[in-house]
């Protein structure tokens, strides 16, 4: 249809979409792949053949898909000095485009808010039922349901799927959907970066899902060295997958930075910012230098790898260390880049649900911005037990305590605002009840866990696997969830049935709880992480959080369901269902294509909430509004 | 009306709102079941067999006391927000909340309260660190080299004679010094009962110290994903008495030749 319209223009930019993409991709893929095993040095002298070969073919799919999708359509047309025209970039943001915009490279933030919600969702899907998986082989202490190597393999997939789902499920859907609306902003700042960044993790899933075909990640998600050394070619899979998201995640991570800080509506001071932007500008902002240091440390193990490098192999002079001080450098920050976008979402959330303002704007500013600073000081708690520094333990014991300080800020935030609201129970704010719940048990365990001595006995059991949960799941991405429901009516123009959904979240929440129960016991009692087949000892705990798995996994499918249901026959939402005040609830449904009609000037913060009464007659009112 | 004014915000007037009194009841209760349920993670980690391991139950149960005044504030805030602030009805709220936008009073207690804990925290951890590595005088520490190899654990014994041994013995009440390295990856040498592990690391030799306190028979897992076989890397650590201690280093010396 829009093809006819667009007539004049013609270039091969308009017939480019996902499937050329792959077409592309496959071809250029299996040409390399043939180059290489033809040329490539090989036999005994070369050991290093096969993951050449495995690499340069990986690289050469993932360059032949952003080719085929049109991800250079762009520079390549700047180059020739025939730039984008107003029509060329009109049909790049999709317009007047029906579904198919969303399998092209498209450049409206709408679209590629939506296509990261899919994506999102494939990701937990997947590793979600690999932690079925290996949950069910764990019910029983010698259980043959999968062997070593499979459940190796599936440890190690299961937990980078799910750090790549986390990283970018609140900042790739809202961030990039509402964020932008939220700022009174027409698009991003740089919509071909932000289609960029989509489009690379897409190039780099079927890499991953690779994997367990090439031998599997078999060293868990951290894939510390010499293990990776060791570990078959699905490694490979593992290194290009995380140097591909570390590109997608700095230019996702650019865009919204500079976004947030230019393209704000007028009147929009920093102080009427919605604390949304702040996290998700936080969460980003950690991720600019945490993510180059996962790159460097993947660049290194790869070339160890292939080229017989030897940046962690210790006979050589080097040192499985760097690996473990470059993987936390980035591994500790990134925790936060999970869990503060999920936090802010629900500060949106908070004020909507309770009628009240952000309980101290402010404290909840400094409780981010303290949080993202001391994220990169803290990532050597990890390697207390690792002996590569023991007189480091206690400064880092310091920094990592402390920033339970800013954390606390944010629990402050969430409770003086409830503080006498009229709370209005749906399930955004029965997720923001969760999280609070949660996010206690998983600060709390974390504390123990900051602890020199405790860790010393604690460190490598499951006690640290259910205490991240508690803060990745329990917190993150419940957190999501909560965001979900919330910006559904925005984001599909329906409303979610609550009437199944939120029996569907708290049976998930009940299954987390007795999930991770179990986990914390076993963990107590001294079974170590990441095993296949354990003590009898821990038969019971190991029993309920497998039980505790299943009943998560049956809520999430009854989501899953009630969501698409939702998506597809849900009742029409109205344009702001919730009575929120930030902007994005300003705009119509269906949002037009460049959001605002006629640019929104703002006068005051979004949290204008709260009559006055007996208790608060001026005192607490510090801000009056505009 | 004017005395009313006068007194709003006071403390008096605050503790005598009927809500901060039904929090306060509330947050009494949690902070008491949080309490109570202090001991339990220690009681689950099983009987303590070193001296560092009663550090690590100590703690375990400290931390839980400290934080329980806390998070029973916010569990008994959000509770109490379910029962006593809830919109009636289900529908959109048609009245708003509190306009609270802050109160600094507030906000400074807070962060003084959780400094203080913050402080607290640290020094314990500082203070069970310093007790761990104080002890008597490494001259009469025994040394035994660890060897990870996936996925057996290797005990070399070079004071009490040159042998090794797949399965650990030390003598209880003396401390140890272990001399830990790994030959191919990255394992853990973790003794669970006594609380204590430190990486196996290829090329490098790290250390590690403990004083066993209990006789009987302890596990010594890794904990450091190691590949295929790291679930099957596990021996046991006998704990003996001084005298058997001797008659056993004599019984390995005499098969070691």
């Amino acid at each position: 249809m829009s093809s006819v319209a667009h007539k004049k223009s013609k270039g091969i930019m308009r017939k480019l979409n996902a499937f050329t993409g792959v077409a592309f991709g496959l071809l250029l893929g299996f040409t390399v792949n043939y180059l290489a095993r033809k040329y490539l040095a090989q036999g005994e002298d070369f050991p290093f053949y096969g993951d050449q070969v495995i690499i340069s073919t990986m690289l050469a799919w993932a360059l032949g898909f952003m080719i085929g999708v049109g991800a250079f359509v762009g520079p390549y047309r700047w180059l020739m000095n025939r730039d984008l025209s107003y029509e060329d970039q009109m049909w790049l943001a999709g317009k007047d485009a029906g579904t198919s915009r969303y399998f092209r490279f498209t450049t409206d933030h709408k679209v590629v808010g939506i296509q990261y919600l899919i994506m999102t969702m494939v990701l937990l899907g997947v590793g979600g039922t690999l932690a079925m998986m290996i949950r069910t082989q764990l019910s029983m202490p010698n259980n043959h349901f999968i062997n070593h190597s499979m459940y190796n393999s599936f440890v190690g997939l299961h937990g980078i799927i799910m750090i790549i789902a986390t990283i970018i499920m609140v900042t790739g859907p809202f961030g990039n959907f509402i964020l932008p609306i939220m700022i009174g902003a027409r698009d991003m700042a740089f919509p071909r970066l932000n289609a960029l960044s989509f489009w690379l993790i897409f190039a780099a899933v079927p890499i991953l899902l690779a994997a367990p075909f090439l031998g599997g990640i078999s060293t868990g998600w951290t894939a510390y060295a010499p293990l990776s050394t060791q570990a078959p070619p699905g490694m490979d899979a593992y290194i290009i997958t995380i140097i591909i998201f570390a590109v997608s995640s700095a230019v996702a991570g650019a865009n919204i930075t500079t976004t947030a800080v230019t393209m704000r509506a007028r009147g929009m001071t920093w102080d009427r910012t919605p604390i949304f932007v702040y996290g998700a500008v936080a969460s980003v902002g950690v991720a600019i230098p945490a993510f180059p240091m996962f790159m460097a440390s993947q660049i290194f193990s790869g070339l160890d790898r292939a080229m017989g490098a030897s940046f962690y192999d210790a006979t050589n002079g080097g040192s499985g260390w760097l690996y473990a001080n470059l993987f936390w450098l980035m591994g500790h920050p990134e925790v936060y880049v999970i869990l503060l976008p999920a936090l802010v979402a629900l500060l949106e959330i908070v004020p909507v649900f309770s009628r009240s303002p952000l309980f101290s704007f402010n404290a909840a500013v400094a409780g981010i911005v303290g949080i993202t600073g001391l994220s990169v000081l803290v990532w050597a708690h990890h390697m207390y037990a690792s002996g590569w520094a023991p007189n480091l333990n206690a400064p880092f014991m310091l920094t990592t305590e402390i920033i339970s300080i800013p954390t606390g800020l944010l629990f402050l935030v969430f409770i003086g605002t409830i503080w006498r609201g009229n709370i209005w129970v749906r399930l955004p704010m029965i997720a923001v009840y969760a999280v609070l719940w949660n996010f206690l048990i998983g600060g709390i365990t974390g504390i123990y866990l900051s602890d020199v001595p405790a860790d010393m006995a604690l460190h490598g059991s499951m006690y640290v696997t259910a205490h991240f949960h508690y803060t990745l799941m329990g917190a993150g991405l419940t957190g999501m969830i909560g965001a979900t429901a919330y910006w559904f009516p925005k984001m599909t123009g329906r409303m979610l049935n609550e009437k199944i959904a939120t029996p569907a979240f708290l049976i998930m929440q009940l299954g987390f709880q007795v999930t991770f129960f179990g986990m914390f016991l076993v963990g107590l009692q001294g079974q170590p992480r990441r095993v296949a087949m354990y003590d009898i000892l821990f038969a019971n705990g190991n029993k309920i959080s497998t039980m505790g798995a299943y009943t998560i996994f049956f809520g999430a499918l009854i989501m899953l369901v009630t969501i698409i249901d939702s998506w597809r026959h849900g009742e029409v939402a109205p344009a702001n269902p919730w009575g929120s005040q930030t902007l994005e609830w300003k705009v119509p449904n269906p949002i037009p294509l460049e959001n605002f009609l006629v640019p929104p000037v703002v006068t005051g913060d979004p949290y204008q909430f709260g009559k006055p009464d007996i208790y608060d007659l001026g005192a607490d009112k510090e801000k009056v509004e505009v | 009306m004017s005395t009313k004014e006068r007194t709003r915000g006071s403390i008096g007037e605050f503790i005598r709102r009927p809500y901060v009194r039904h929090i306060f009841v509330i947050w009494v209760f949690v902070t008491i079941a949080i309490a109570f349920f202090a001991p339990v993670q220690s009681r689950l980690m099983g009987n303590s067999a070193s001296l560092e391991m009663d550090v690590v139950k100590e703690t375990m149960t400290i931390f839980t006391f400290w934080s329980a005044p806390v998070a029973g504030l916010v569990i008994s805030v959000a509770l109490y927000s379910l029962i006593g602030w809830r919109n009636q009805g289900g529908q959109a709220p048609t009245e708003d909340g509190s306009p609270m936008r802050g109160n600094s009073k507030v906000v400074v207690g807070w962060l003084v309260g959780s400094s203080i804990l913050c402080v607290m925290l640290l020094v314990w951890g500082l203070a069970a660190m310093s007790e761990s590595h104080n002890g008597s005088d490494p001259a009469e520490v025994h040394t035994v080299n660890v060897v990870g190899n996936q996925w057996v654990w290797n005990f070399d014994y070079k004071d009490d004679g040159n042998f090794s041994t797949p399965v650990l013995y030390l003598p209880v009440d003396e401390p140890v010094m272990f001399n830990i390295t790994s030959v191919d990856v990255i394992h853990s040498f973790w003794i669970v009962e006594m609380g204590v592990k430190m990486d196996a690391n290829p090329h490098e030799t790290t250390h590690m110290r403990v004083t066993p306190t209990e006789l009987g028979v302890f596990n010594v897992r890794c904990a450091e994903l190691c590949g295929l076989n790291h679930s099957a890397m596990f021996t046991k650590v006998h704990v003996v008495s001084k005298s058997d201690y001797k008659a056993w280093v004599d019984s390995m010396k005499g098969s070691a030749q």
